[in-house]
């Protein structure tokens, strides 16, 4: 579906102000919500590594396109709910498909599409992992990366597999479509580049419907607002934040690829400034590569004065990195007060609380032992002691408590696990009853898997107790990490402990302590060596490897392995190496 | 001196900066195992390979190099296409 660009009618962008009135996502469904929006004039912009436009996909187009594709899949006489797994790049075949599904009552399913050096054999086996774990019926890939998708689906019985193209070649069902209702699915999403154990969010059309509602209005959508995003489809905050919430309110958005930014991440600066748009959102690393690679000579060329909603959100937000980033971009016209730290997550389909807008980042300082010990949060002075960011009152019609280890709701100031009720939470991850038990209770609290405490009814995330490790806003399960150790000729199943600790910019740095016995310096080695390179081709992701003795690693008294108590060791042995220096 | 030659001799000075550990980089060093890139500093690396070729690099062909020769093989490809 690829346009050829028209020399004599050069690309312009969606307008900024829609011609229809703006609506706050009231809607019931998202074919419905797309139904309104292509009734105005606003739409998705695509832009090229150069920064160049490169395709525009007015709304209007967007619905149209989706209809024939809808009826082009039900050719293929699927059952309804049916999983269709779209590989996300950042492109307009995303979203025809993404919403062809919606109007056919399908299931859309966002798959990864972030390929590593030397990851041919990691991502075949992780879109593997993810086709079984969805049941997928039909998948879908840009021809670049059809022959991985086919190799993944060697021995999956699938009905359909191509690039667009072939779907373009199947004939328009002669039917009345019917579009994913109120109580039918409207998408599944992976949480994590997980290969071990892929668990796939059910979120309803009530359920997202519900959130991009409480979004609409915790971000106070404006008919003059423009959004410009860098998220990749198949992570929650570029599927739900940046491509379903724009449509849902009917707001004009620019998107740039991941990997461009992540090649150029001025880029992102220079869109903003250009389309001068007012709603971006970023995990705090996104921000950090931005500052890093910014120069001096650039900034004078940007006008980010329009720029009023700078979320931030998806891995721990520090006070350090957005002054800075502020400090930097003040000249370009950047408003500290425009930072919004957000808390959020898929199994609550996105957002889960926004800090007040046009306050900017609000940190909390507390005492670091009163926290430790009492798990209190013990109000200090500036720079005294440990600091969080204050994440907002959670949604209206949405219910958040701390509990503590025997579930007693505990009050404010008091440090536990952070629970949330209401109408944006998951319906459970997809044909896994046992882990959907685990994180939802039967009267619908979700488990969120961090630790926290209140303040004036505002989210504060100290930690967390699962044991998830998010290097650079990816989720990534210790489980990944030892099973890649635990799978090495030299190791054994039990050899293995991943963790996080925070690095040196704040940022989470991944590390990976083994117990062998090997002693031989080339052994070793060789051993460390494997383990860099498997990692990185599986997970994408640096770690830090250990090698220590056999039993040195802690197990719990049922003799599990205690991934805290490693961490612990670790952190110990790090700072007496120092001090022995 | 062959196309292939000097592409992976402009290779080298690409990774001179990303070559912490000051390892000898010949066409068999490893881009992970070797020198330890992690995804930031190989956008770095495409970022320096996409500006000095002058070429986009497709997401599909990174995941089948793994050492300095078969990224040098498949820039080769690219631009002679």
């Amino acid at each position: 579906m690829d346009h050829k660009l028209d020399i004599l009618t050069p690309l312009s962008a969606t307008p900024t102000v829609n011609s229809m009135p703006l609506r706050h996502a009231d809607f019931e469904t998202l074919a419905q919500a797309l139904d309104y929006a292509a009734l105005g004039s606003s739409g998705a912009n695509f832009y090229a590594g150069s920064g160049k436009l490169s395709y525009v996909l007015p709304y209007r187009e967007l619905r149209e396109q989706a209809i024939t594709l809808a009826k082009r899949l039900s050719s293929l006489s699927l059952t309804r709910g049916a999983r269709v797994a779209i590989v996300a790049e950042t492109n307009a075949d995303f979203l025809r498909f993404f919403f062809a599904c919606q109007y056919a009552g399908l299931v859309p399913v966002a798959l990864p599409a972030v390929i590593h050096i030397g990851g041919h054999k990691a991502y075949v086996n992780q879109l593997h992992g993810l086709l079984l774990g969805c049941s997928a019926s039909v998948a879908v890939s840009s021809s670049q990366i059809l022959p991985f998708l086919t190799e993944a689906a060697q021995e999956i019985d699938l009905a359909f597999i191509g690039d667009p193209a072939a779907f373009e070649a199947l004939p328009e069902a002669n039917v009345a479509l019917q579009h994913s209702n109120v109580n039918e699915i409207a998408y599944l999403q992976y949480t994590s580049g997980s290969t071990g154990f892929p668990r796939g969010v059910i979120i309803k059309q009530q359920t997202v419907m519900a959130n991009l509602v409480g979004s609409a209005h915790g971000l106070d959508v404006r008919a003059h607002d423009r959004c410009v995003s860098w998220l990749p489809f198949y992570h929650d905050m570029g599927l739900v934040g940046c491509m379903l919430a724009p449509m849902a309110t009917q707001r004009s958005i620019d998107y740039l690829d991941t990997r461009d930014f992540a090649m150029r991440p001025r880029r992102w600066l220079e869109l903003m400034s250009n389309s001068k748009a007012t709603i971006a959102f970023s995990p705090p690393f996104g921000y950090a590569l931005c500052a890093r690679r910014v120069r001096p000579e650039d900034i004078a060329q940007y006008d980010l004065s329009a720029w009023r909603v700078a979320g931030i959100g998806a891995e721990p937000i520090r006070a350090e990195l957005t002054d800075n980033f502020a400090q930097l971009l003040a000249p370009a016209g950047f408003s500290a007060k425009a930072f919004v730290p957000s808390y959020g997550m898929a199994e609550c389909s996105l957002a889960i609380s926004f800090s007040p807008l046009g306050q900017g980042v609000q940190v909390e300082w507390i005492d670091s032992d009163a926290l430790a010990d009492k798990l209190i949060a013990q109000p200090v002075a500036a720079n005294q002691g440990s600091s969080f960011v204050r994440c907002g009152p959670v949604l209206p019609k949405h219910e958040v408590v701390i509990r503590n280890e025997q579930g007693e709701i505990l009050p404010e100031l008091y440090v536990g696990r952070i629970l949330v009720r209401g109408p944006s939470i998951m319906s459970g991850y997809f044909e896994l009853p046992e882990q959907t038990k685990l994180s939802l209770s039967e009267d619908g609290w979700l488990d969120t898997g961090d630790i926290g405490y209140l303040v004036e009814s505002n989210i504060v995330v100290t930690g967390r107790h699962k044991d998830m490790l998010i290097i650079n806003g990816r989720n990534i399960w210790p489980y990944d990490i030892e099973s890649i150790a635990e799978k090495q000729p030299e190791l054994r199943s039990t050899d293995a402990a991943a963790f996080s600790i925070p690095g040196a910019e704040f940022e989470e740095l991944a590390v990976l302590v083994v117990q062998c016995n090997i002693v031989d310096a080339d052994e070793v080695h060789d051993l460390t060596q494997r383990l860099h390179r498997e990692i990185q081709e599986e997970l994408g992701i640096k770690c830090i490897i250990e090698l220590v003795p056999r039993h040195t690693l802690p197990r719990t008294s049922s003799g599990k392995l205690s991934r805290a108590g490693s961490r612990l060791d670790y952190l110990h042995r790090r700072v007496n190496q120092i001090e022995y220096k | 001196m062959t196309e292939y030659d000097r592409i992976l001799a402009d290779l080298y000075k690409g990774l001179t900066p990303l070559n912490k550990g000051n390892i000898a980089l010949t066409e068999n060093t490893e881009l992970l195992g070797d020198l330890d890139l992690d995804s930031l500093k190989t956008m770095e690396l495409l970022l320096f390979v996409e500006d000095s070729f002058d070429i986009s690099i497709p997401v599909s062909i990174l995941p089948d190099v793994k050492t300095i020769g078969d990224l040098a093989l498949q820039i080769e490809k690219i631009v002679s296409a």
